[in-house]
């Protein structure tokens, strides 16, 4: 149980600073995603919070306790890595015992976590096996009960999914979330996957290049995107950009002072709205449940529509899009949403 | 059986032999035979016996012909001529020995074996003769000019009459003097080594054995003595008919003496050499792996200043050659007092260049995700080393402990440097070293002794090979 406190959190490797001062609390029992494109800093700062890697500047604070200068294995974290690194030459169980056995605790305390965490995870029958005689998935679980038997206050997730087939992603999503409600611990969470951010976050944190983008709850990111970066990372397809200077007068005409560009949603275009905007469709993609459009303005730039049904619109046709006002959002010239 | 069959007659391919496979098994024989002929010539003459040995019989098995001892006797009942068999080498050529190695053997025990006229020619033989003559004079306090009287001359000779003391002494004794003073009917006993054949007697029309003096083949007879009837004889018998007994004999004693420590005149015990090097071997070996792989962890997992500068000074040892350093290590080991102790055969070894940079590019491999969850899992950087890092890097560790079993097992220059001047603490090689001592040729002992000191080295082979394999493949790859 524990809060974490990050103040101007630097890296910097030589003179490369490749964290810029990062600010951030997460309260106890959140689940917290760090989410940003890859090179974006965001397994750098959770290996900081873990203490494999050193801080430059800033300090990290867990329960009020400043704790730079403690080593990774005093801080009480626990951490669950992209390729799950569980010891090939030991079993399961040992895997498991591992790190109980570096505390010093006693062995039937062990033998008893052990229990609750290969229970927890489903994990019993193959206790005794190696790393290398497990599926993907299995790893996985070997990989978070490692974490659950440390009983740590913080539970760091470096990208654990990323391993796993659609489907396993998707099983171990859902089940990692319900361990959290279970556990209530605090997790801190790096990926990329927007989606996993969307679905499992109570928190998410933006990041690029080092620095915050926006941080808030995931409905609040769609809706409210802090700025261009995050209105695009968000969501899938990108949200379309478009440059008022580019659009036809009507839609120009609805831009409030300073906005330079309008970003809409794929999901928010349909075809009977009241703004309207022509393109010609270039390529069309059925996929059942949603068509997704994508085309091109008069003016030359890039669309991309969805829509909820299946549709009779080829390529090469020419069509009119519309959408609402409150659906779109509006950038000054340097990104800020207005 | 049939599986081995298989293996060994398989072709490229077709049914038929091409000249692909007329090379390929050509080129695998001749290798064979160029690694293996000098370790054959070396199994097989190290049971042959000395005297083969120094003949430089260039036989492929220990050959050898049977011999037998023609003894001929003198005594009151005139001359008699036997044949002694079974009789050891030593015996044999008692007299071709040099004092050395007629000190390596107990000839009064072994006379002791015997009585009656196979115990009067041995006797002579060994020339044991004169000593128990004179023996008997002093023990008896007769007149000292006996002891001189065989050298005198006949005009002296005369002067004195020793007959005159016979009464006093029983019939042995009278023997005994008498074969020392040249008193007839006793002379001095013959012995020779003869060579045991096989022919057909003309008599009897029967194989029997005959004793020759040498074989010449090159003449038309040759002039041989029936075993079972030694007076009765010379016999010329024609050479097509000779059929030599030569028989494997292989000479066990090269093993059997130096392992029981029964070698007389030999300064040094075989076994004591064996466990030096075995301690050796084993204790260098597990500093050896231990250093090195610490010394690999620390250069391919941390990071430090001067990281770089310490791993090409490690590396740069191995351009200096080991014969520049051999002053250098001599005054170490001196100035330590590790002089003539087996520490100072193990220390000086312990650390190798070749073990560090195969251990380092090894552990490289090791992905650093492992240490860090070891490092989450508060394990200490002893226990990241000891209970992740080594047990991962056992390949390359297997083979570093194979090539420094053998490093350490086979080495001379070491143990010649820390403990030539303490024969406690020689190991097997040096051992080696001093069979062949400056006048005593011990060719048979050495090479007995040197086929037993390659057995560590060749089970360690067969059986860790694949280690040796597997981990050299291992270690560039991955």
């Amino acid at each position: 149980m524990a809060n974490l406190e990050l103040i101007d959190l630097r890296k910097s490797y030589d003179k490369l600073e490749v964290i810029h001062g990062i600010n951030l609390q997460v309260t106890d029992g959140e689940f917290c995603v760090l989410v940003g494109p890859s090179g974006c800093g965001k397994s750098t700062l959770l290996r900081m919070i873990a203490g494999l890697e050193a801080i430059s500047e800033g300090s990290i604070i867990i329960d009020g306790k400043k704790v730079n200068n403690i080593s990774a294995a005093n801080r009480g974290l626990a951490m669950v890595f992209q390729s799950y690194a569980l010891y090939p030459h030991m079993s399961v169980r040992q895997n498991l015992a591992f790190g109980l056995e570096n505390l010093k605790m006693k062995k039937n305390e062990i033998e008893e976590r052990i229990q609750q965490a290969a229970k927890l995870l489903r994990m019993e029958e193959y206790l005794k096996r190696r790393p290398g005689q497990l599926s993907g998935g299995q790893r996985q679980r070997v990989a978070i009960g490692r974490a659950i038997v440390r009983e740590p206050s913080i539970y760091l997730f470096d990208e654990p999914l990323s391993n796993l087939d659609a489907e396993l992603r998707v099983a171990t999503r859902v089940e990692l979330k319900a361990l959290h409600e279970r556990l209530g611990n605090t997790m801190i969470y790096v990926t990329h996957d927007q989606v996993e951010a969307m679905t499992m976050a109570d928190k998410i944190v933006v990041l690029n290049e080092g620095l915050i983008e926006q941080v808030g709850a995931p409905l609040e990111l769609y809706n409210k995107p802090a700025n261009e970066f995050v209105a695009g990372f968000i969501g899938s397809p990108r949200m379309n950009f478009f440059d008022i200077d580019m659009l036809p007068e009507s839609i120009k005409q609805l831009a409030p002072n300073h906005a330079s560009r309008l970003g809409v949603r794929p999901e928010h275009f349909d075809l009977k709205g009241k703004i309207i905007l022509p393109l010609k469709v270039n390529n069309v993609e059925q996929l059942g449940s949603d068509s997704f459009l994508y085309g091109k303005t008069n003016k030359g730039q890039k669309i991309s529509i969805k829509l909820n049904n299946q549709t009779q619109i080829k390529a090469e046709d020419d069509i009119i899009a519309s959408f609402s006002l409150e659906n779109s959002h509006w950038f000054n010239n340097s990104g800020i949403r207005i | 059986m049939s599986a081995v069959i298989k293996f060994f007659t398989r072709t490229q391919g077709h049914n038929k032999i091409n000249f692909v496979d007329w090379i390929s098994y050509g080129y695998l024989i001749l290798g064979f035979f160029i690694i293996f002929l000098p370790v054959f010539w070396l199994l097989l003459n190290s049971v042959k016996s000395q005297f083969l040995l120094q003949k430089l019989d260039t036989n492929i098995l220990p050959m050898d012909y049977e011999r037998v001892a023609r003894a001929t006797v003198f005594g009151p009942e005139g001359k008699e001529i036997f044949i002694l068999k079974d009789l050891p080498d030593w015996v044999l050529y008692w007299n071709d020995l040099t004092e050395d190695e007629k000190l390596q053997h107990d000839q009064t025990s072994f006379l002791k074996k015997y009585n009656g006229k196979e115990y009067y020619v041995l006797r002579t033989h060994f020339g044991l003769v004169s000593n128990y003559a004179k023996e008997l004079i002093l023990n008896k306090k007769l007149p000292d000019w006996l002891i001189r009287y065989p050298s005198m001359f006949p005009d002296a000779k005369k002067e004195y009459e020793p007959t005159i003391f016979f009464k006093d002494l029983n019939s042995e004794e009278v023997r005994l003097l008498s074969e020392f003073l040249g008193i007839k009917p006793y002379k001095p006993n013959g012995f020779t080594s003869q060579i045991l054949v096989s022919a057909i007697n003309a008599d009897t029309n029967e194989v029997e054995e005959y004793s020759v003096n040498r074989l010449n083949t090159n003449k038309a007879t040759i002039n041989a003595r029936l075993i079972s009837n030694p007076q009765g004889g010379i016999v010329k018998i024609p050479s097509e008919q000779i059929m030599v007994n030569k028989t494997l004999r292989p000479s066990w004693i090269n093993y059997t003496d130096p392992l029981t420590n029964n070698v007389r005149g030999m300064s040094f015990n075989a076994i004591k050499c064996l466990n030096n090097s075995v301690f050796v071997t084993i204790v260098a070996t597990i500093i050896t792996v231990l250093i090195n792989s610490m010394a690999a962890f620390a250069l391919s997992k941390y990071r430090f200043n001067g990281q770089i500068i310490f791993f090409i000074i490690i590396l740069a040892t191995l351009m200096v050659p080991a014969s520049v350093l051999i002053v250098g290590i001599f005054k170490m080991v001196a100035v330590t007092g590790l002089a003539g102790t087996l520490w100072g055969v193990i220390i000086p070894g312990a650390a190798t260049p070749t073990g560090v940079f195969m251990l380092r590019q090894y552990m490289l491999t090791i992905p650093d995700e492992l240490l860090e969850a070891a490092r989450m899992d508060a394990a200490s950087e002893w226990s990241i080393y000891w209970r992740i890092v080594f047990p991962l890097a056992l390949p390359a560790i297997a083979v570093l402990g194979i090539l420094s079993i053998i490093w350490r097992w086979n080495d001379l220059i070491l143990p010649m440097i820390a403990v030539s001047t303490t024969k406690a603490a020689y190991t097997i090689q040096l051992c080696l070293l001093d069979f062949q001592g400056e006048y005593v040729a011990q060719e048979h002992y050495r090479l007995a002794m040197t086929v037993v000191s390659l057995i560590p080295t060749t089970l360690v082979f067969v059986f860790l090979q694949r280690y040796i394999t597997t981990g050299i493949a291992t270690t560039g790859m991955k």
